[in-house]
């Protein structure tokens, strides 16, 4: 499991909440890790993406209450700059004890910031709740609005939910018109960014979860820190979280490697190409994990 | 017949300057001149062209200790040239802003103030990193209380140094309602720890005036009963925040300030007669060298209707509270005293604030060319910031800083005391030198003086 990260144990979970399932993207675990922290003082303040002055265009907010936190449920397919707000909360919002959800560059991003804290006086031992999600890339939100308007002849605002799961990016709306496209005709939407990525299930985060390798309705969980180990244990004894083996889980962690082994290598002969001679132009990265 | 000793550079302060002193035989200072040798700043000039909501960031850079009184003396000096009114909640985190550094500031001069008070009853210095209690307890309380001071300047100002939160207009952003039970917490901690420091310096500083000798090189120096006593005046715009040329009946009035060159101030070139290796830290200058306060002052001198005069927190006591104590412990018990000052007015701004209300100024005229001036009291004291916008843009910006008002004061408070502790009386002053340090406006003579200083 080479490029499945560090992880102390490995769940197929889902939210012992109903409210948070009715909303939820896959299993609701980042709302239901979150809402637990919250109503216990494991955190004080979460980062998350929140509703944004359009629809589906995710906005980083800071919820310090449950309520706030139920309207940020759900995957929105555009980046959301959550570590925007990570010097803030520690200032004019007061918080102590912050949690922050985020893509796999995102949780890098947490880390650096907490190893190297430049402009990030005082934040770094804020931060005690980092949740990684699967990210195999990510779209600008005008790549995301021609993707659904043009492609899935939908309009926007109808949509109820978005998915991407068995090669398909798919768009629910209320009134039952669904309509699929596949991924293929996605990719030219991608961000060029995430083409250079290197890591598919947030190796760096306490807890990272996504819906790769788990049944509908279940998500997927690495849990990787001793302090996500412990919040996530007790928000399973609480019953916010139900949790169970991944023994014989099908798809199960051959899927995540799969998709994990795909992304990488792909993005590592896109940086080879970029550190070849002839691409001078284009700088060449250096792999993260090595 | 006079001898001249130099203290060069002198310690337990923020920036670099040094002590020239004229002693008699017995030695007791005759003339003191005390001066800033920190290299220029430069800050007024790169001000010059830069937009309005620039220039208080980098005037805020002028230093790390007092960043906050800087970005706030320049941000309403630029409101004052423009004409901006700031909505009352902008206020009241300003002043929150204010009383936070305030501070912390005195917090931190105790720390460098202890290590000539004596514990009272004995004959043993303060050395407040020493484990022994009950030094221990009293570094840790200071401690705290710069943790308060701190953390809540970082709430309110998003930076506790250099601020990021106020702008041209009020600030950038309200506190949250959790925020501001922060700040209730932190003050209600603070406010036990406060008094109870306030009064321990009082006891010690109360101690040293009653004491005969201080152990100085030593030698037992005796300690007069006028130490650091002067007769100039008092300078304060404000019992806590502050006054700017936008006020009704503004406290600061630019008519009765005049500049004069270190040249024409400060004592011509000298040689060191005098030298004492056992003063701390590796003895004085020694004799022979050549000492030049005048060319070496990098300070102008402000006067005041033609007079140094002393800002900081015995000017303020002086003018709003009748205070009376004289001399460097009176100085020194006049900053303890401000310490519960800081913490009830920072938990009566932050009960007055509203956290859903705006805190930036609708609109922002872009300025006329208008000269406009704000004086906040800084910790240290009176920090006037003038300036003149032009259509969004910085055309002349200076600043009068407390520790340059201080500067000739303070020299003049040396005469009578002796020579060995003439850095108990700059202390006593809370010098914060760095921004002290001014560009010397060019004519004449000054074109001279430059020429000199490259030779």
């Amino acid at each position: 499991m080479e490029y499945l990260g560090q992880y102390k144990a490995v769940y197929k979970a889902k939210s012992g909440c109903e409210d948070i399932l009715a909303k939820a993207q896959d299993g609701g675990i980042v709302t239901s890790m979150f809402a637990y922290a919250l109503e216990t003082g494991i955190i004080d303040g979460a980062i998350v993406a929140g509703p944004g002055s359009e629809p589906y265009k995710p906005e980083p907010m800071i919820a310090t209450t449950v309520e706030e936190l139920f309207a940020s449920r759900g995957t929105k397919y555009s980046v959301s700059p959550n570590l925007a707000l990570i010097k803030e909360a520690t200032r004019s919002y007061g918080l102590d004890k912050i949690g922050i959800v985020g893509t796999p560059c995102q949780i890098q991003a947490v880390r650096k910031g907490q190893l190297y804290p430049v402009g990030l006086r005082d934040v770094p031992d804020k931060i005690v709740l980092a949740l990684g999600i699967f990210c195999m890339e990510n779209f600008p939100y005008q790549g995301l609005f021609q993707m659904v308007e043009d492609h899935c002849a939908t309009k926007i605002e109808n949509v109820t939910k978005m998915d991407i799961g068995k090669g398909k990016f798919s768009v629910y709306t209320e009134r039952g018109v669904n309509s699929q496209i596949p991924l293929k005709v996605t990719h030219k939407y991608e961000q060029p960014g995430c083409h250079v990525c290197l890591d598919y299930v947030a190796n760096m985060a306490d807890i990272s979860t996504g819906s790769v390798g788990t049944p509908d309705g279940w998500s997927t969980v690495f849990v990787r820190s001793a302090a996500g180990e412990a919040a996530f244990n007790k928000a399973v004894e609480a019953g916010w979280i139900i949790a169970e083996s991944m023994d014989g889980v099908k798809p199960g962690l051959e899927l995540v490697e799969k998709l994990a082994t795909e992304k990488i290598t792909k993005n590592q002969k896109y940086l080879e190409h970029r550190a070849h001679k002839d691409h001078a132009a284009l700088k060449p990265l250096r792999n993260p994990y090595i | 017949m006079s001898k001249v000793v130099e203290i060069s550079p002198t310690t337990r302060h923020e920036g670099h300057s040094k002590l020239v002193l004229k002693v008699n035989d017995e030695g007791i200072i005759e003339r003191g001149d005390w001066l800033s040798i920190t290299p220029v700043r430069g800050v007024e000039k790169l001000a010059i062209g830069k937009t309005y909501e620039q220039v208080p960031k980098i005037a805020s850079r002028v230093c790390g200790i007092c960043p906050i009184a800087h970005t706030l003396a320049a941000t309403e000096a630029m409101e004052a040239s423009m004409g901006v009114e700031i909505p009352d909640d902008a206020y009241l985190l300003r002043v929150i802003l204010q009383c936070a550094n305030r501070l912390h500031s005195h917090a931190l001069h105790d720390i460098l103030a202890l290590p000539d008070l004596y514990l009272p009853g004995t004959d043993i210095k303060v050395n407040p990193f020493s484990p022994e209690e009950p030094v221990r307890s009293v570094a840790k309380r200071i401690q705290t209380l710069r943790m308060i001071g701190q953390t809540i300047g970082e709430i309110v100002g998003g930076e506790a140094v250099h601020p990021s939160n106020p702008r041209v207009g009020g600030m950038y952003k309200n506190i949250t309602p959790r925020a501001k039970a922060k700040i209730f917490d932190l003050a209600k901690q603070g406010l036990k720890l406060a008094r109870e420091q306030m009064e321990f310096m009082i006891a010690l500083e109360e101690n040293y005036m009653k004491r005969d000798w201080a152990e100085m090189c030593g030698r037992e120096v005796a300690i007069p009963k006028d130490l650091g006593y002067h007769n100039q005046g008092y300078m304060a715009a404000a019992p806590m925040y502050g006054s700017s040329s936008l006020d009704l009946n503004p406290e600061w009035d630019p008519a009765r300030w005049l500049e004069v060159r270190p040249w024409d101030w400060y004592m011509g070139e000298e040689e060191i007669t005098l030298e004492d290796p056992a003063y701390p830290i590796g003895g004085t200058t020694k004799a022979g060298t050549k000492a030049w306060p005048q060319m070496q002052a990098c300070t102008g001198v402000p006067l005041y209707d033609g007079q140094p005069v002393e800002v900081g927190p015995r000017a303020r006591l002086v003018k709003y509270q009748n205070y009376d104590r004289k001399g460097a412990m009176g100085l020194n018990i006049a900053r303890a005293m401000e310490y519960m000052d800081c913490i009830y007015k920072m938990i009566e701004a932050v009960d007055a604030i509203d956290t859903s209300a705006p805190v930036c100024a609708d609109v922002i005229p872009q300025g006329d060319g208008e000269i406009g001036w704000a004086a906040n009291e800084a910790p240290r004291g009176c920090d006037v910031h003038l300036a003149k916008v032009r259509n969004g843009k910085v055309e002349w910006f200076s600043m009068l800083v407390p520790t340059t008002w201080n500067f000739p004061t303070c020299s003049r408070a040396l005469t009578g005391a002796p020579w060995e502790l003439a850095e108990v009386i700059v202390r006593a002053y809370d010098p914060c030198v760095s921004c002290a340090t001014h560009m010397i406006v060019l004519d004449e003579n000054n074109k001279l003086v430059a020429q000199k200083l490259l030779e």
